[in-house]
């Protein structure tokens, strides 16, 4: 039986009680049972959901504020680019 | 021991049934279930049959380690040429019918010619008869199995059947068994009904001997905990496969009205976390830990009351995005009509998500559809069009043909609104940002598909080491690789690396979600290995069982150029190309596939598979796999 496998070897990277933000990556540390937070990072707010005590996950995204924001980046970045 | 099951061949048109072994030679070159089958399909179907015709076979088989002490060694596979495609026809599912084929005796089911008459197999123990199916015939999924259960005085005989769409010859009908495991995509359910053949029985108490029992136990030990310490794992058993169409929703990668949005907004009430509030409980199939799949009680309308298992991420694109509802009763519902006919989710809210398209644009009309308005956001009308492809009623028989028929028949401008490849609709999901999904989609063996050779931990955004310790093993590879999956350097090698991936666990019959599809941390080749040492004694590295799926990978090219399949097969509708996504989070925003980028991905591509520009082969990678002779006719 062989020692340790690629899989495990990945595995021991895994983290708990947080989620990685969907829009910018970044890791996102929340406190239990928090059912909405604002990525720190990107500023992007999320629905959360928990798997487990200790397993947060993102639900949804906080579709008006999400909206607004995803609106403004895209414009800016048109501009940028024009 | 676990290699002594035999291949079954029957003739419905004779009534002849004869049986094989494997010769152990052919068992190391392909293990069994999809990479068998797919050599038995090279070699027993002749070039350019009519798929409906009794000169198509059906192949059913378990994988190698099927029924065996390896977790989520569940998976049966059902092949023949595709009704829907005219290529390879291939459909994997879980559940308990494969152990019980193997229990019974047999590995692979050869099935040829006619039936006169509706009829079914009754395998028990070694033993195979062709009985009358009169009292099945016209009869749903469920209903099937408990008739057939009745008839034969045994409730753990095991089923595969058809419903109504495949008696009906629908294109895209599925074979089934349980309450909703289905071998979908490509029409495997319409083949059988060619063939007058309703369901397959079986009953098997004949026991496999694990040749390492101990070490077998101690290796599947620590699989599971592999795999439940997986955090996918953990997700998938409460939410099931849901979730993955709320993360991809969340980020604007999932396909809305036929692909003109990529994202529900506001789809609260369809979310996995709403649908789960639903559920009765989880359920798992054969010797599996994950246990992903919903049972629930459709809450209102017509069908309250009704039990039923699901819905999966296919069903929430069918009954939701494509059509652009918010019903999670819609969803409930739907799901359980595509499970009693036996209907391809997929394939038949793409179906309807198109005609909607074309409603709305004027190119079908209310006369098309008999009075129904069919446009998106109407969950009866979208309803009504699941009952009538079923009964191949009105427009129904149209959309039952499958897309690129649909589309003839339609005409006008309406092909130009499909969202295929190779005559299969696309996933629920929009790969416009993610040029890895997008080759994947683009060059699937079996058409469209997310099955064959998706890297989906691409969204993931794991760090270049992580994804060079899984993608370089057990093949060296030091070419590119990128964390962004807006990249399109590296992803070739990643398709390719996923497809040996999925082959390999459809031959040796374990669940794709116990492998590196959705989870960077479940197993792999090392521990295939391993686990196909411990239980049948056969010594094969992670290199040779890579080795096995690259063979029967390019037994399935064969075959599909056989039939005609070219260069131009791997590619994407104009969409992909020409329509910017529209919505979702910034980095999914105003996002196309690169034509000129994409096509130097598909020669990378055919490059890493040893295949010339065309997508051709080449003799040396034919002989490096040892299928040079192919077809050979051994078996």
């Amino acid at each position: 039986m062989s020692e340790e496998t690629t899989s495990e070897s990945v595995a021991k990277g895994r983290t708990y009680g947080a989620f990685r933000c969907l829009n910018c990556f970044e890791r996102v540390t929340v406190p239990t049972r928090t059912k909405t937070h604002k990525c720190p990072h990107c500023g992007f707010e999320w629905r959360i959901s928990w798997i487990a005590p200790d397993f947060p996950r993102i639900r949804g995204p906080v579709w008006d504020v999400n909206r607004r924001l995803a609106e403004e980046a895209t414009a800016k970045e048109k501009d940028g680019r024009e | 021991m676990a290699l002594n099951r035999q291949i079954a061949y029957i003739d419905l048109t004779t009534g002849d049934v004869k049986m094989k072994p494997i010769p152990i030679e052919i068992r190391k070159l392909f293990l069994g279930g999809r990479g068998l089958d797919m050599y038995l399909m090279y070699n027993h179907i002749e070039p350019g049959i009519d798929p409906l015709g009794p000169d198509n076979v059906v192949f059913v088989s378990a994988g190698i380690l099927g029924g065996t002490l390896a977790s989520a060694s569940s998976r049966t596979h059902i092949g023949g040429k595709s009704p829907l495609t005219g290529f390879i026809g291939s459909a994997n599912m879980g559940g308990f019918f494969a152990p019980e084929l193997r229990w019974a005796g047999f590995d692979h089911i050869v099935i040829k010619g006619r039936a006169e008459k509706p009829s079914y197999l009754w395998i028990n123990n070694g033993e195979i008869a062709i009985r009358d199916a009169g009292s099945i015939w016209g009869q749903t999924v469920h209903d099937t199995q408990q008739i057939i259960r009745e008839e034969l005085g045994d409730r753990d005989i095991k089923v595969l059947t058809i419903g109504l769409a495949g008696e009906k010859l629908v294109r895209f009908a599925n074979v089934m068994t349980g309450m909703k495991d289905a071998g979908g995509r490509s029409g495997m359910g319409a083949l059988l009904g060619s063939k007058n053949l309703k369901a397959i029985a079986v009953r098997g108490t004949m026991d496999i001997k694990i040749e390492h029992p101990e070490e077998a136990l101690e290796y599947n030990r620590k699989i599971i905990s592999q795999i439940t310490s997986a955090k996918v794992s953990q997700t998938q058993g409460k939410l099931g496969t849901p979730f993955i169409w709320g993360a991809t929703n969340t980020q604007g990668l999932i396909r809305v009205r036929n692909f003109q949005l990529n994202q529900l907004e506001n789809a609260d009430e369809v979310e996995p976390e709403a649908l789960e509030e639903l559920a009765t409980g989880m359920a798992g199939c054969f010797g599996c830990q994950v246990h992903c799949r919903s049972k629930y009680i459709i809450p209102e309308g017509p069908y309250a009351g009704v039990y039923d298992e699901g819905p999966e991420y296919t069903s929430q694109g069918a009954f939701a995005g494509e059509p652009g509802c918010r019903s999670a009763n819609t969803i409930l519902v739907g799901n359980h009509l595509v499970n009693i006919y036996g209907l391809d989710n997929l394939e038949t809210g793409s179906m309807i998500a198109w005609a909607m398209e074309l409603y709305e644009k004027g190119i079908l009309t209310i006369k098309d559809t008999d009075g129904l308005e069919l446009r998106f956001g109407n969950d009866e009308a979208l309803i009504e069009m699941v009952h009538r492809i079923a009964k191949r009623q009105g427009l129904g028989d149209i959309l039952a043909e499958g897309p690129l028929r649909a589309a003839e028949k339609i005409g006008k401008d309406s092909i130009k609104y499909l969202i295929h490849v190779k005559g299969m609709s696309n996933l629920h999901s929009d790969e416009r940002a993610t040029p890895a999904l997008a080759l994947g989609i683009a060059t699937g063996s079996r058409g469209a598909d997310h099955l064959r050779s998706r890297p989906a931990i691409d969204l993931y955004h794991l760090p270049e080491s992580v994804l060079r310790s899984i993608y370089s093993q057990p093949v060296p590879y030091d070419g590119p690789l990128s964390s962004d999956y807006h990249d399109y350097e590296g992803k070739p090698w990643q398709v390719r690396w996923q497809e040996m991936c999925y082959e390999a666990v459809d031959c040796l019959g374990i669940c794709k979600y116990h492998t590196v599809f959705l989870g960077a941390t479940l197993p792999s080749f090392e521990e295939w290995s391993e686990l196909l040492y411990y239980n049948t004694g056969l010594e094969l590295s992670p290199l040779d069982i890579w080795n096995v799926a690259d063979r029967a990978y390019n037994i399935e090219r064969l075959f599909n150029i056989r039939e005609g399949m070219t260069r131009e097969h791997d590619w994407l509708v104009d969409r992909y190309f020409d329509e910017p996504t529209k919505l979702g989070i910034p980095n999914i925003q105003g996002r196309t596939i690169d034509r000129d980028k994409f096509k130097r991905m598909i020669d990378e591509y055919y490059q890493h598979h040893g295949w010339d520009e065309n997508g051709v082969p080449r003799p040396e990678t034919l002989q490096k796999l040892g299928i040079e002779n192919e077809p050979s006719h051994m078996l």
